[in-house]
């Protein structure tokens, strides 16, 4: 029984092993790949990132962007159109932020979907964490 | 070894189902315990619908098209997806576990909003109060029944805000 147990807690920790992860270490990764697709690839850019944040686009008839869900303010929280509260963006006052490397990837891999109708690159994923860890 | 841990998952799962507090009246029936992954996947976008409020057949139907999710891309990994079927269907409103096979023609409900009971359960809201600022849509169960998310939806402790 004490085994079974040890076996049950070992088996529901080792996710969260896995998880523990800071912004920077992401980053690299996300230079890496970067890199890959594009030789050139000289380092990200907050401010590209800001641009990718308030990028509007249409779908189903109405303007949509990373903005409308995550606030004008990424300092501030955000809301769903299906009316769950979204905490800030920003590292700066979420400290909680971009830290489980699947959970950054399940979102852009949605969010990009929604707004842009198509997957974020490395070097968009890259500038973006870069404009949101960096925003005082 | 994985085998293993999912099956000990699943047992306790049912066990917690079959002990679930069965309400009095209209109070819908959550499991005791509550899956940990349909709680956090299921409530990032909106409320966490409470199991019973779907028939297994429409879980089943929401389930398979996640990436076309009401217009949103709500997919998941396929561990996570199968884990959160499980929950969603043992503790749907008849427990039907079945995979569901729309006959040809027929559109299987995926909205609550959209079934017989919550028209039933609403006779006596008026429709524009459901579109009022404050309430959102009907969707927003939240606006007037605070305990939703805790599947009670008590009518003594209802409150529609102005
Ligand atoms: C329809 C609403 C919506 C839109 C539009 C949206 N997001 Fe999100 N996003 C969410 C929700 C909900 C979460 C999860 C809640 C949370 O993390 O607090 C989230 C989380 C994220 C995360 C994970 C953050 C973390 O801490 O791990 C990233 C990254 C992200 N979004 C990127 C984007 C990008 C890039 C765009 C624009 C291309 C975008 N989002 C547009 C709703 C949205
Ligand atoms: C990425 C965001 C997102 C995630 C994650 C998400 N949903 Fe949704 N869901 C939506 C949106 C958007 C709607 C439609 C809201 C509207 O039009 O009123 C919706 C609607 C629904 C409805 C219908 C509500 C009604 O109108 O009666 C159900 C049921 C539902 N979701 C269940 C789930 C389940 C179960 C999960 C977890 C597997 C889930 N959702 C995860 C975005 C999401
Ligand atoms: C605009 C406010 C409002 C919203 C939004 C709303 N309801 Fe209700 N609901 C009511 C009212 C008012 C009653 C009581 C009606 C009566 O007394 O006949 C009720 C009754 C019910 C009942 C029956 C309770 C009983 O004790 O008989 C259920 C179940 C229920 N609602 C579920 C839901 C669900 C699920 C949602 C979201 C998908 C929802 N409601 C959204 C106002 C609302």
């Amino acid at each position: 029984m004490s085994r079974l147990f040890l076996l049950l807690l070992a088996a529901s920790l080792a996710p969260l092993a896995q998880a523990a992860s800071s912004p920077a270490e992401l980053l690299q990764g996300y230079a890496a790949e970067a890199r890959q697709a594009a030789p050139g690839f000289s380092g990200f850019s907050a401010e590209r990132g800001k641009e990718l944040y308030y990028r509007r686009n249409t779908k189903d008839g109405k303007a949509i962007s990373c903005a409308s869900c995550h606030s004008d303010d990424p300092r501030r929280s955000g809301m769903t159109p299906s009316f769950r509260k979204i905490g800030p963006m920003a590292s700066a006052v979420n400290p909680e932020r971009f830290r489980d490397p699947a959970k950054v990837e399940k979102w852009f891999r949605r969010n990009c979907d929604d707004v842009l109708s198509r997957a974020c690159t490395p070097l968009e994923k890259g500038d973006f964490l870069t404009f949101l860890t960096t925003l005082r | 070894m994985r085998y293993l841990a999912s099956l000990i998952a699943a047992s306790l799962l049912l066990a917690g189902i079959t002990h679930a507090e069965e309400h009095e009246g209209r109070r819908l029936a959550m499991p005791a315990k509550v899956n940990a992954a349909w709680k956090t996947e299921c409530g990032s976008c909106h409320m966490a619908y409470p199991p019973g409020l779907l028939p297994g057949r429409s879980w089943n139907a929401l389930m398979n098209n996640l990436s076309h999710h009401f217009g949103s891309n709500a997919s998941l990994d396929k561990g996570t997806e199968a884990e959160i079927r499980q929950f969603l269907l043992y503790a749907s409103s008849d427990r039907d576990t079945r995979p569901a096979k729309a006959a040809p023609g027929e559109r299987i409900v995926t909205r609550i909003t959209d079934t017989a009971r919550f028209a039933d359960w609403h006779e006596e809201v008026r429709a524009d109060v459901f579109r009022r600022q404050s309430v959102g849509s009907a969707a927003n169960c939240m606006a007037c029944h605070r305990g939703a998310e805790q599947g009670n939806f008590d009518e003594h402790q209802v409150r529609i805000p102005r």
